[in-house]
């Protein structure tokens, strides 16, 4: 136990003067901001989707909710970024209530494709709705925020650093406490944990609520540092399946997997994204820049890269199905 | 929105809009036969259905643009290679997931999908593909100014052709009967010395030849790209719950109304709402008849 | 070989004024949809970039051009800005494709003080911000229904029907258009915006159909727009004008439909037959060594290239290149350029947008008069 604390803490003491020791390096630590933001959306999921064994299809809403209620709250009425993420939390959470009374009452594959269908819901009606800018997004040019430098990367580092503290310390209250007992309970069998006299949908709901809630906060976060948003950045299926998959690749159920499939899985992205492999072949002479090889590592690769991701997922499902995390566990 | 002059009902619109939607509507219905037939035996969600369209789209291409065969045509070609495809797909590797919860499932057959679509990006480009055959888009009117259009009205028939046909190999065969068997009930079938290992790979394998069947209906009247098949997966989902999972006529009669409901919500609400409609009617099924308009399961 | 020569004279065409020893090394980023839904158009502007980096290279210039793949994704195209100018020590960039990627991208650029230039973005307030650092090209959307409109106006057409993807670029060009619809005291009937991707349009023509439009506005992307017309024709909808604002009434692909396309007019950034210096020999050029014909993307991308790699060979660094793009003119493929500040923009190209009709299987131009050889058929038959 002691060794757990002390772990996180020495942790957390690294990514706080992570920062002072890159430098000015923006683009560096844009890949970490990324990091900390998958691993916080990752970990949010994990609350409903790892311990109560609900697997939300549909998180990309409550990001989105986030996201969208910031953006209109800071350019219709100027306030500050927290009030807008207050309010985020508030739109996310109605959002969460509403959906949970519809998808809670189904098991199993129902209760993943409903969460898609209300996902769906929210993403077309802000499509096609005015106030939400629609299809044009909303674009924000700049944002004031206690007079901090917001084009400066570091306030979003830390904004992000300290949600996932948040949702990890949140993460493993909840291990602990009689909730927690309960989602576990209703995850390995609901039929058992209802005739024990749990309130299924009462602990469902407060999960999901928790997990929606967290995951709004870092949608306003998000969409503060980018600046636009549109539909497809922030309410896509795409991002849904990506929050699931980091917590699936790295362990569902554990408190430090879904950072650890974060931690990863975004660079890893980034790498093939940014085609690294290839310029460091051509850096080191490996590879020549004309050659086949080279040209499919230059050309080809740059099309490939969700190829690579598919093949990860399907890898993993196979040989990994309880994540790394979970791999090494049952190792020990 | 329109304006008010058109939201009154206007007969031949009214007319138009049914026919066309009816027509589209059999395409999707045989997407969503497939894909609820795996459901049915193999109880999966197989994700990477809205792919598996895809391929069967490029395969009608190539057969129409290399080997000069009519897309209709090509659909005795095309069902035997999908067939063995969606049955090896099974075998090697959806097989070893059968037991593990449904989030893995779907988790996989999303990375297949991946896998495919992506591939076909590579092989293919993203330019897209348009099958034009000489009478693509030809039509004849009813009833003085309803048009019916000639491509659709053939996938329509072929689609019920193909449901006949399924529906008696599902009712009188024997590999039918078990295939039924194992949709009621796995174990039980399994006791009865019924190979449901075997059944699965059936399945899936007969459920990716109808989803290349549907790829490959379409493909006249639509375009042919490595990501045409997304816009087909949310559909077939929402058609066999609709229709009750399993059930052959259930599914054709959802893809029916989705077709209907598609078209009236695009002639008297508005074209951009008519995927919210669809959606809410699928949390409508889900919430107040799970077991779908003609399943017998519960929806658990 | 033909293609060598012709590929070498075009190329010396446009480099007279560099000597082979003024080549200073320079180094230029890229930003584009390679992957995801925008790859499609992307490859287009890849093409362009391609075929300008080899054209300059090829006349002495020594250019190396880092390429990023945004995605379309807003955040993607962020960081690959934010790589190409703090790790790659690019001197400018060329790009984004998207739209909402070059608004996140154009917010930064006077942060990092690199000059970006974008190639084919349509949405206004880019270049209405007023960031020193950010260049246009292409004509932003309002211009695609402002030319549209203007060429058929002489017809005195009554009514307008809105046929749209329910995409940025569609929802502002159609909001623009509804603007100088009102101006031109045309009606509107018909206002349908669609989700792209569905196999039947057919009620929401229908609908179309029976408000009975002189002028039927379309905005779809690719393959769409095919669609569309086909069922167009099946439904019977005959208005007096199809207009088809770019994208997908503009490719080649939808020129070979003649059964269903002939006659549609539609605006363009570009068009190989204009009396623009090269432009014939570009889309010439382009088609023997990519297999297609180029669209306006491409054309708009591989100019950019050529004024990006130019300027940034006469310029020490960023800051010198943003002067040199901001008082510099060029004349080539895409016409007259220059980076002016006008009606609330900064450092936009006021860049003439074409008017284009398929005749018998052909992008004939028929507006504006100057730049065209042929007369616009009005009205639309069958």
């Amino acid at each position: 136990m002691m060794k757990q604390t002390l772990i996180s803490a020495v942790l957390l003491i690294m990514a706080v003067v992570l920062p002072l020791l890159v430098g000015e390096n923006p683009y560096l630590i844009g890949i970490l901001i990324s990091v900390l933001m998958m691993a916080t959306l990752s970990s949010a999921w994990n609350i409903v989707g790892g311990y109560a064994g609900q697997y939300s299809f549909g998180h990309a809403a409550y990001f989105g909710a986030g996201a969208y209620t910031t953006m209109i709250m800071l350019s219709v009425f100027n306030t500050n970024p927290l009030i807008g993420m207050a309010a985020g939390v508030a739109v996310a959470c109605l959002i969460a209530l509403i959906t949970g009374s519809i998808v809670f009452r189904l098991r199993g594959h129902y209760f993943a494709l409903a969460s898609i269908a209300v996902a769906e819901i929210v993403r077309l009606t802000v499509l096609n709705l005015g106030f939400t800018g629609g299809a044009q997004g909303i674009l924000l040019t700049d944002v004031a925020f206690f007079g901090l430098d917001m084009n400066s990367k570091n306030p979003f580092y830390y904004g992000m650093l300290l949600s996932l503290a948040l949702t990890l310390a949140i993460t493993a209250y909840i291990h602990k406490s009689k909730t927690g007992y309960y989602l576990q309970a209703i995850r390995e069998d609901q039929d058992a944990a209802a005739s024990l006299g749990i309130n299924l949908s009462f602990y469902k709901n407060k999960a999901l609520m928790i997990s929606a809630a967290l995951t709004s906060v870092v949608g306003s976060i998000y969409a503060v540092y980018i600046r636009f948003i549109d539909t497809t950045a922030v309410l896509d299926l795409r991002m849904s399946i990506e929050i699931i998959l980091t917590a699936i690749i790295g362990g569902v159920g554990t408190l430090w997997g879904p950072v650890l499939g974060a931690v990863l899985l975004v660079p890893l992205a980034e790498a093939l994204r940014s085609n690294l492999l290839g310029s460091v072949m051509f850096k080191y002479g490996i590879v020549s820049e004309t050659s086949p090889v080279g040209i499919f590592l230059k050309d080809g690769l740059a099309h490939a890269h969700v190829l690579v991701y598919g093949i990860i997922t399907v890898l993993c499902i196979l040989y990994l199905p309880k994540g790394i995390l979970g791999f090494f566990r049952r190792g020990k | 929105m329109a304006p008010p002059s058109l939201t009154r009902i206007h007969p031949m619109l009214f007319l138009q809009s049914l026919i066309s939607g009816l027509l589209t509507g059999g395409v999707y219905a045989l997407a969503g036969i497939g894909m609820s037939l795996v459901f049915g035996v193999m109880n999966v969600s197989n994700f990477a259905h809205g792919d598996l369209m895809m391929l069967g789209m490029y395969m009608a291409y190539f057969a129409f643009t290399l080997l000069q065969i009519d897309p209709y045509l090509s659909l005795v070609l095309i069902m035997p290679v999908a067939f063995v495809f969606g049955y090896l797909l099974e075998k090697i590797l959806i097989n070893r997931v059968i037991h593990h919860p449904h989030q893995n499932q779907i988790l996989l057959t999303i990375g297949l999908g991946l896998i495919m679509s992506n591939s076909a990006l590579l092989a293919f480009t993203s330019d897209p593909r348009i099958l034009t055959t000489t009478y693509s888009s030809s039509s004849f009117n009813i009833l003085q100014d309803i048009s019916v259009s000639i491509p659709l009205l053939l996938s329509f028939l072929i689609t019920c052709g193909i449901t006949a046909v399924l529906y008696l190999f599902l009712a009188r065969s024997r590999t039918g009967m078990a295939l039924r068997a194992t949709s009621q009930n796995r174990e039980a079938a399994q006791l009865m010395g019924i190979n449901v290992s075997r059944m699965s790979s059936i399945a899936f394998g007969i459920g990716t030849a109808l989803a290349a069947t549907a790829g490959a209906l379409i493909a006249p009247t639509y375009y042919i790209h490595p990501l045409a098949g997304h816009s087909f997966l949310l559909k077939s989902f929402t058609i066999c719950v609709l229709g009750g999972l399993g059930s052959v006529i259930g599914a054709t009669v959802g893809g029916l109304i989705i077709g209907v409901v598609e078209a009236m919500s695009s002639t008297y609400l508005s074209s951009d709402w008519k995927d919210v409609v669809v959606f809410a009617l699928f949390l409508a099924v889900l919430l107040f008849r799970p077991q779908g308009l003609f399943g017998k399961k519960e929806g658990q | 070989m033909r293609k060598t020569i012709l590929s070498i004279a075009t190329a010396a065409l446009f480099a007279l004024p560099l000597s082979a020893d003024a080549a200073k090394p320079v180094k230029i980023g890229f930003i584009n949809s390679i992957t995801g839904k925008e790859a499609q158009i992307g490859e287009n502007l890849t093409n362009g970039v391609a075929m300008a980096v080899e054209d300059m290279n090829a006349t002495g210039y020594n250019v190396t051009v880092v390429k990023e793949d945004d995605g379309g994704d807003p955040k993607n195209a962020l960081a690959a800005y934010e790589k190409l100018v703090t790790r790659d020590n690019v001197i400018g960039v060329v790009g984004p494709y998207t739209s909402g990627c070059s608004n996140v991208v154009a917010s930064r650029a006077d942060q990092y003080n690199v000059p970006l230039l974008v190639p084919a973005a349509a949405k206004e307030e880019i270049t209405m911000k007023g960031y020193k650092n950010v260049f246009r090209l292409n004509a932003p959307a309002n211009i695609y229904s402002l030319v549209l409109m203007k060429a058929v106006a002489a017809f005195k057409p009554k009514t307008i029907a809105y046929v749209y993807a329910a995409t940025d670029f569609g929802v502002s060009t159609v909001k623009t258009a509804q603007e100088n619809a009102i101006a031109m005291g045309l009606k509107e009937v018909a206002n349908e915006k669609y989700q792209q991707g569905q196999p039947d349009y057919r009620a929401t023509l229908a609908k179309v159909k029976a408000a009975n439009p002189d002028l039927v506005f379309l905005v779809s992307y690719d393959a769409d727009a095919i669609l569309l017309m086909r069922q167009a024709k099946e439904i019977g909808l005959t208005p007096k004008a199809f207009l088809g604002a770019g994208a997908g009434y503009t490719t080649a692909q939808f020129a070979q439909q003649k059964e269903i396309s002939n006659l549609v007019v539609s605006a363009s950034q570009w068009t190989d037959d204009v009396n623009w210096p090269g432009a014939a020999v570009f889309g010439k050029r382009y088609k023997a060594r990519f297999g297609k014909e180029p669209s306006y993307h491409a054309a708009c991308a591989y100019e950019a290239m050529r004024i990006m790699i130019e300027s940034a060979s006469k310029s020490d660094n960023s800051a010198k290149l943003r002067s040199t793009l901001k008082a510099g003119s060029w004349n080539g493929i895409m016409g007259p350029v220059k980076f002016a500040d006008y009606s609330g923009f900064t450092n936009q190209n006021n860049h003439p947008m074409l008017v284009q009709q398929l005749q018998n299987g052909v992008y004939e131009t028929v507006y504006p008069a100057q730049f065209s050889k042929k007369q616009l058929i009005y009205p639309f038959r069958r």
